[in-house]
């Protein structure tokens, strides 16, 4: 309340007026959670100190996300966060994805959501991905990380969803993902609805906007430009359901 | 208090005590510094806010306090790894 007042009387200071004494910050539109994995992590039970000082993976919330305990079993929850300010301050000590470990993934998810199919907020949902090979873009791919990061915090993936009973309108987006592999990197992007064959609803064109605007403005491509080649893909959008069954025909969407 | 004289107390965190805009466009920033894109805002509510990367990048050389509450990165595996020394230290399985 003290602060408030305070506040009030001297005015307000971002941190651009006052880098070590402002007094407001900028909420984003959404909390949200970074999780890691890596071989490394695997089978790590974070029994002793300092490492128990860290919060655990939480209890799933639903019964659906009680069916990715497995698959959460060794994705560490890192850090929450719900402010601009707070946002820099972890991207600037943490480690880049150019210098992460063989085989390590970065899970930028909203918080309350866990990074699975499983999660009620994933499971009618799919995803756009790229994969680029590694060699080409060990130089880029930071950049892409944080500008995939930066649009999705910012929440302007999605910018114009519809407006839900007069509260602020939910946005499709559940989560980004970075992945490390020996040959390429994948960059995804989550969202919370997949259009279903065939029905003019106007979510294909919301979720085609997502991808277009992955693709153009946050890794700075073409619109005509084709991208797949060795170890690369075009920037594609799979629905989970579609992933779940591998070998049967999936139905791409590509930009 | 007990602390040593010529230490001084460290403040505390700016983070910690700030509060969040409730008005975005009531903001107003001092020159030099690009607002957040009004039209991802025009029927902003429930402190809800839209930036563009522009707006955000700026924030990037300001805000460089580690966070409080992140973990020891080595015990989760989260730890560089410096690329020149992969093939020696790691017996080449990095290649």
């Amino acid at each position: 309340q003290e602060i408030d007042m305070q506040a009030q009387a001297e005015g307000i200071r971002t941190v651009f007026n006052d880098p070590t004494n402002f007094n407001v910050k900028h909420p984003l539109y959404s909390s949200w959670t970074l999780w890691f994995d890596s071989p490394a992590t695997k089978g790590r039970n974070l029994p002793q100190t300092p490492v128990s000082a860290f919060p655990q993976t939480p209890i799933p919330p639903t019964p659906g996300a009680a069916a990715a305990q497995g698959w959460m079993e060794d994705i560490k929850r890192v850090i929450s966060f719900d402010s601009v300010e707070e946002f820099w301050g972890l991207y600037n000590n943490i480690v880049p994805p150019s210098q992460l470990p063989q085989k390590a993934n970065y899970y930028l998810f909203k918080e309350g959501i866990i990074p699975a199919w499983e999660d009620e907020a994933n499971k009618n949902g799919g995803k756009w991905s790229i994969q680029l090979p590694k060699d080409k873009n060990r130089g880029h791919v930071d950049k892409m990380w944080l500008y995939t990061m930066l649009a999705a915090i910012g929440e302007t993936f999605d910018p114009s969803p519809p407006s839900e009973g007069g509260s602020a309108p939910q946005s499709l987006i559940t989560g980004v993902i970075v992945s490390v592999r020996p040959q390429f990197y994948r960059l995804s992007i989550w969202t919370r609805l997949a259009p279903s064959q065939g029905e003019a609803d106007g979510l294909k064109d919301r979720i085609e906007n997502v991808g277009r605007h992955f693709k153009m403005s946050v890794l700075g491509f073409g619109e005509a430009q084709r991208l797949a080649g060795p170890l690369a893909t075009e920037v594609e959008f799979l629905s989970h359901k579609d992933s779940e069954k591998k070998g049967k025909a999936a139905k791409k969407i590509i930009i | 208090t007990l602390t040593k004289n010529h230490v001084p107390a460290p403040l505390p965190s700016a983070l910690a005590t700030a509060r969040n805009i409730d008005n975005i466009n009531s903001v107003q920033y001092p020159e030099g510094i690009q607002s957040p894109k009004a039209e991802l805002n025009t029927n902003a509510k429930d402190g809800k806010f839209r930036y563009d990367r522009e707006f955000l990048l700026q924030f990037m050389a300001l805000c460089k306090e580690k966070p409080a509450m992140l973990p020891p990165l080595d015990a989760i595996g989260l730890e560089p790894v410096d690329q020149s020394s992969l093939s020696m230290s790691r017996g080449g399985s990095g290649r």
